[in-house]
């Protein structure tokens, strides 16, 4: 096989085709950029669930002395233990909680003072803000699904001896919410420009071979086989697509830098966020496919298929 | 080397065949004329030989290989052995003349050292040596056609097939063209050629075979083109 002649031929129609394939490869770019960001946020959805998956509980805060919810059902003062055992016999019954614990308000007291988002200044100084007495004894309560827990939250807050009830996913359902929405509107985005830069594959490669028609005619009869004339475009294809993919890839980069590791990561320090090695997979993971398979696949599989046509022996 | 069994060719629509029970061999080493207006079925024969056609009916053989029933990868090895010279030249405009010449060496895969050797051979033979680097629009017509034939000839295919080759050209050229063929003829190539031209079959005298309305009418050794069909009307086909 010539190799020059088909290096010859590459850069030829590379020329011929400039803004064609510039086209082809700012879309590619693009498309492939935002399938990236898409499989990184999907990558920081399974991080955040592993990582707060066992937070995603709803927390039964009992009454204290001088409870300040001022709750009807504080009226009695701090709660009681047959308040207590009906309020765990309570959720022991119902069908929705997997499992639960007790934790005193001594535990609680001292994991508040170890949380970094409480700032110090709460438990010093003559009058604390937070005391061991004004914080709550509590039930720690993992549901079977995360979704189901309207029963169990109105079983118990008529219950005397509830101060209240934090729902912890609420405010986890937020963040998975914007996540799944982000990596959704990625994927959607990046789908249709995907689709577009097929199209454009197929439209650059039946203008290459209207070009090229009469060299193709003159290959055909003098016996060059179909890989041979073929074989130009399909290297075209493959430098538009690994150009696109390096762009995505630069720009992937960029991203997990200045915008994770620089940006998310410093405002949002209580998430663990996509780190180097999510980036990796990004590029070359199967499912859902990397850039570095997606975008070589995206066009050398219409190369292939058109060629096929357009250069029938 | 060539031979049809009762070969037709219909293309799609209504009409007669484009070719109709066609029986014809031809032998190693042949120069023959294949004559007849136009629709009527040459240019369909020639492109069956190459394989860029299938016959509708009958079978047809090069090299004593039936080739309508040949693996589509086994074509272009096929055609390696086959020559093409068209009327319009079909030249590669921007390329030289040795690159158009070697265009058909290099898609074919030959080494760059066979190349050196083969195409300044062959230019010399087609009288162009001194020509090697001019474009194809610096030529004359009948120069183009040379690097036609240069271009079929480079392989040393065992078939040159020429399809109306003097069609464009003037008669002195084409007297010029015709020498050319007849020495490639002379080294043991088969050629074919389609023709209209009355002049160049009755002067270059071989064997000619008549097509009408794509049915052999006429198969001579040394005929000339005849005027006994001229009444016959030209085919709804491309000829």
């Amino acid at each position: 096989m010539q190799l020059r002649y088909v290096f010859t031929e590459l850069r030829t129609g590379l020329r011929r085709n400039l803004s064609m394939h510039l086209a082809v490869i700012v879309t590619l770019f693009v498309s492939l950029s935002l399938a990236g960001v898409g499989i990184l946020l999907q990558r920081e959805a399974d991080i955040a669930t592993d990582q707060l998956g066992t937070q995603l509980q709803i927390r039964v805060n009992l009454c204290t002395v001088d409870d300040p919810s001022a709750s009807p059902n504080c009226a009695g003062g701090e709660v009681t233990d047959p308040q207590r055992e009906r309020i765990e016999s309570e959720i022991d019954a119902s069908d929705e909680v997997d499992s639960f614990r007790f934790e005193t308000k001594e535990e609680g007291f001292a994991k508040a003072k170890e949380d970094p988002t409480i700032p110090d200044v709460a438990f010093e100084g003559e009058n604390p803000v937070l005391t061991l007495d004004k914080w709550p004894a509590a039930y720690w309560v993992t549901l079977k699904t995360p979704d189901e827990a309207d029963g169990i939250i109105s079983a118990l807050s008529g219950l005397d001896g509830v101060s209240g009830i934090v729902d912890q996913r609420q405010t986890l359902s937020q963040i998975f919410g914007i996540m799944k929405v982000l990596k959704y509107g990625s994927w959607i985005g990046a789908g249709f420009l995907l689709f577009s830069a097929l199209l454009q594959v197929g439209n650059t490669i039946r203008l290459a071979a209207l070009a090229r028609r009469r060299e193709i005619g003159i290959m055909r009869l003098v016996g060059a086989s179909t890989l041979y004339i073929a074989l130009p475009f399909l290297l075209e294809a493959l430098v538009t697509a690994i150009v696109g993919v390096g762009l995505a890839a630069g720009a992937l980069a960029a991203f997990q830098y200045w915008g994770v590791e620089n940006g998310l990561a410093e405002h949002i320090s209580f998430l663990r966020w996509v780190g180097w090695k999510e980036y990796g997979e990004s590029l070359v993971s199967l499912f859902p496919p990397g850039i570095v398979i997606l975008g070589p696949a995206l066009t050398l599989i219409p190369t292939l298929l058109l060629t096929r046509k357009y250069v029938k022996v | 080397m060539i031979r049809f069994e009762k070969v037709t060719k219909r293309y799609a629509g209504p009409g007669r065949p484009a070719l109709d029970q066609v029986t014809l061999d031809i032998d190693k080493g042949e120069f023959v004329y294949l004559v007849g207006q136009s629709g009527s079925g040459k240019s369909t024969a020639l492109r069956l030989v190459l394989r860029e056609l299938r016959p509708t009916g009958g079978r047809v053989y090069v090299a004593g290989k039936e080739i309508n029933r040949m693996a589509g990868w086994k074509v272009p090895r096929l055609r390696r052995q086959i020559g093409t010279v068209f009327q319009d030249f079909r030249l590669l405009p921007n390329k030289t003349v040795a690159e158009n010449v070697a265009f058909a060496q290099q898609v074919i895969g030959k080494s760059q050292r066979e190349i050196s050797k083969v195409v300044p051979e062959t230019l010399e033979l087609v009288g162009l040596k001194d020509k090697a680097d001019r474009m194809p629009d610096e030529l004359s017509g009948g120069e183009q056609q040379r690097v036609a034939v240069a271009r079929a000839y480079v392989n040393r295919p065992m078939i040159l097939i020429a399809d109306e080759p003097t069609g464009n050209l003037d008669p002195q050229t084409s007297v010029g063209i015709m020498n050319l063929l007849g020495d490639i003829n002379s080294s043991g190539t088969t050629v074919v050629m389609a023709t209209h031209d009355h002049g160049i079959v009755d002067q270059f005298t071989k064997r000619v075979i008549e097509l009408v309305h794509g049915k052999v009418v006429r198969d001579e050794a040394a005929g000339s083109y005849g005027f006994q069909h001229l009444d016959s009307q030209p085919d709804e086909q491309e000829g």
